[in-house]
């Protein structure tokens, strides 16, 4: 064992080395066991082959399975099996019991040992898999010393620090019976299916796990022709990896109310709304946006078809055909996702690995209200939590859009808005004999919103999103608003008219009062002017008497 | 005038792998007669382990009848001889 490599070895399934907090056992045998078509072959021939493919050469004893179905096997999941046998990267041991007399006591299980030993020899192997080892028990049954020979090749094994995978059925409990659990292995994996509403459920536990830390509880996975996957059920602590980058929502409008820049990069939207609000026709628009930024977009669709998408898309202005298409880079990939008898879990690894393998920047699920009418409640919760928690983990921008029923009452019920950080209601305005599309932001975490309701306005040209019409009788939308502003208009015509009506009225006023004004001065002029010549005249005449008067006056002294 | 030939797989001189050699020569000896001749090898897998691998070998010690075909095989020290005899489908005198 080199003791500059890391503790554990990587099985290739992200999901199990996560459960694992890494992998398995650096130079030590794990056991998983597990009843019949529960995966156990399959973890056991990938562990085996991403070794090989990594540079790690390895060795599979088979005790049930025929070699050639296995390489058939292995092939089918995507590893080249035949090649690397070609090459010595892989040898398969055929262990198979045969159909042998036994005579007398005192058999040895020396030549598996030997046989193994052999093989990792000549290939150099670092990885080695014992698959159905249980296989053994049935080939010597009645032998008395079996358990010690088999003891003997676990002791033997163990000493090898080759890092082993060894397989079982739960049948009778042979790994307990022969000290496997307990006593060889240093990692035991237990696997297991359950049926839950008619829906198959595959789910993997760690027993046991010494020498380091493990995730306790059942996880499920994902085992079909495209191999395994799994996710694990909850996470370690929140990594909040947020990014002060902002992205464009593709509607401009939207991007004021969203601080002006719109949300940020790898946070999670949801838009809500009932039908016919433009929930879809939004989404697709943050779709566009992210392709023209050269970013890449998974659309999963859980109800429109492809086609229908593309279709009802492009007669408002979008083009998803053209980013999904060659020309567009295929930077959008649309996913529909219609099986309905596929368990909540199943929905989940799909859409994951759907993840996993394109690598958006955006994903797109619409509408996610469909898995929650379709399932019950709780779990369908937890379940699009853990669906966004994980594309959050991976700083994937997320818009999920949520159909709520007429009669909701506008109030969604998905109830995961601990996990949103941007939530945009949109809603029918009914009145006048039309509708309208209103558009508001419920929250938006981190961005200074509008908390103004605005109008939202689905045309040939695109989407667009206008204030609305505040006038005297509150706020109005649609046509209505333009006969509003109308009517309003009229009114304030009328009023500036008497308004200017009464101002010259005003004007004139003056003007009269002041011509009445200098007249009347005139008048008191020429008054004035009357009245001084009358005194001068009546002063002359006393005057003149006076004069008159002396004159005499002094004749008669 | 039929010939048996034997291989007798062992994984080092252990107890059992004696025994069965000590047995199956006994039993050769007893057997051989003017009709039937019965050759034995003993190979020892710790010293070839490609034949272990060719001949798909679990257990030790077995006995192997390579011929004549078909091939019919027999585990543990053999100390059963009539056991032996039938799981090799050697015909007795």
């Amino acid at each position: 064992m080199n003791s500059s490599k890391p503790e554990t070895v990587n099985t290739g399934i992200q999901g199990l080395d996560f459960v694992l907090q890494g992998g398995l056992p650096r130079g030590r045998p794990s056991l998983i066991r597990g009843g019949p078509g529960t995966g156990k072959t399959v973890i056991s021939l990938t562990f085996l082959c991403h070794g090989i493919s990594q540079g790690e050469p390895g060795v599979l004893v088979t005790f049930d399975e025929d070699p050639e179905a296995l390489l058939h096997h292995a092939q089918g999941f995507g590893f080249p099996a035949d090649t690397y046998v070609k090459e010595g990267r892989l040898r398969i041991l055929d262990m198979r019991p045969d159909q042998s007399e036994s005579a007398g006591e005192g058999i040895e299980l020396t030549a598996i040992l030997t046989r193994i030993e052999y093989a990792l020899k000549q290939t150099g192997a670092e990885r080695l898999v014992l698959d159905a080892i249980d296989g053994m028990e049935g080939a010597f049954l009645g032998q008395s010393g079996l358990r010690k020979e088999l003891n003997r090749v676990f002791d033997w094994v163990r000493d090898q620090r080759v890092t082993t995978l060894i397989t079982t059925g739960e049948l009778e409990n042979f790994s307990t019976r022969f000290g496997l659990e307990d006593y060889i292995a240093d990692c035991v994996i237990a696997l297991k299916q359950e049926v839950q509403h008619r829906v198959m459920t595959r789910l993997l536990r760690v027993v046991k796990r010494r020498g380091g830390p493990h995730s306790a509880g059942e996880f499920p996975f994902l085992l079909d022709s495209r191999g395994i996957f799994m996710v694990p059920v909850s996470g370690a602590a929140l990594d909040a990896r947020v990014s002060s980058e902002r992205i464009s929502s593709g509607v401009p409008g939207l991007d004021e109310m969203l601080g002006g820049e719109g949300p940020y990069k790898g946070s999670t939207i949801l838009l809500s709304g009932q039908a016919g609000t433009g929930k879809t026709s939004l989404a697709s628009a943050f779709a566009q946006a992210a392709c023209r930024r050269g970013e890449k977009v998974l659309y999963i669709s859980f109800e429109e078809s492809v086609d229908e998408l593309v279709r009802n898309q492009s007669s408002i202005g979008g083009n998803l055909a053209h980013h999904a298409g060659p020309e567009g880079g295929h930077r959008l990939i649309m996913e529909p996702v219609r099986a309905i008898e596929m368990g909540l879990e199943e929905h989940l690894m799909r859409i994951m690995r759907s993840v996993s393998h394109h690598g958006p920047d955006l994903v797109l699920l619409d509408p996610v209200s469909s898995f929650t009418n379709r399932h019950e409640g709780e779990c369908a919760k937890e379940m699009l939590l853990r669906l966004m928690y994980l594309l959050k983990e991976q700083r994937v921008t997320t818009v999920a859009t949520e159909l709520l029923s007429d009669s909701s009452g506008g109030v969604s019920h998905l109830d995961v808005s601990s996990m949103i950080d941007v939530w945009i209601k949109l809603r029918r305005h009914e009145g006048n004999g039309e509708m309208n599309r209103l558009i508001n932001v419920i929250k938006a975490r981190g961005l200074s919103i509008s908390n103004q309701v605005k109008e939202f306005r689905m045309t040939d040209a695109g989407m667009t999103i206008e204030t609305p019409y505040i006038g005297e009788s509150g706020i109005v939308y649609g046509t209505a608003r333009h006969a509003r502003q109308e009517e309003d208009d009229q009114i304030i015509a009328q009023l500036q008219q008497e308004l200017d009506q009464a101002q010259r009225l005003r004007e004139e006023m003056e003007e009269t009062n002041a011509a009445r004004e200098r007249l009347a001065r005139a008048e008191r002029e020429a008054k004035a002017v009357e009245l001084d010549r009358q005194v001068m005249e009546l002063e002359r005449r006393l005057a003149s008497i006076e004069g008159a008067r002396s004159a005499i006056r002094r004749s008669r002294q | 005038m039929t010939k048996y030939l034997l291989r007798l797989y062992i994984a080092g001189m252990t107890p059992a792998a004696r025994r069965a050699i000590e047995n199956l020569e006994a039993l050769t000896a007893d057997m051989a007669t003017q009709d039937q001749e019965l050759q034995v090898e003993v190979v020892d897998i710790l010293e070839r382990p490609q034949l272990a691998e060719d001949e798909r070998i679990l257990a030790t010690p077995v006995v192997v009848r390579k011929l004549p075909l078909p091939v019919r095989r027999v585990v543990g020290d053999l100390s059963e001889r009539e056991r032996v005899l039938v799981g090799l489908d050697i015909l007795e005198r």
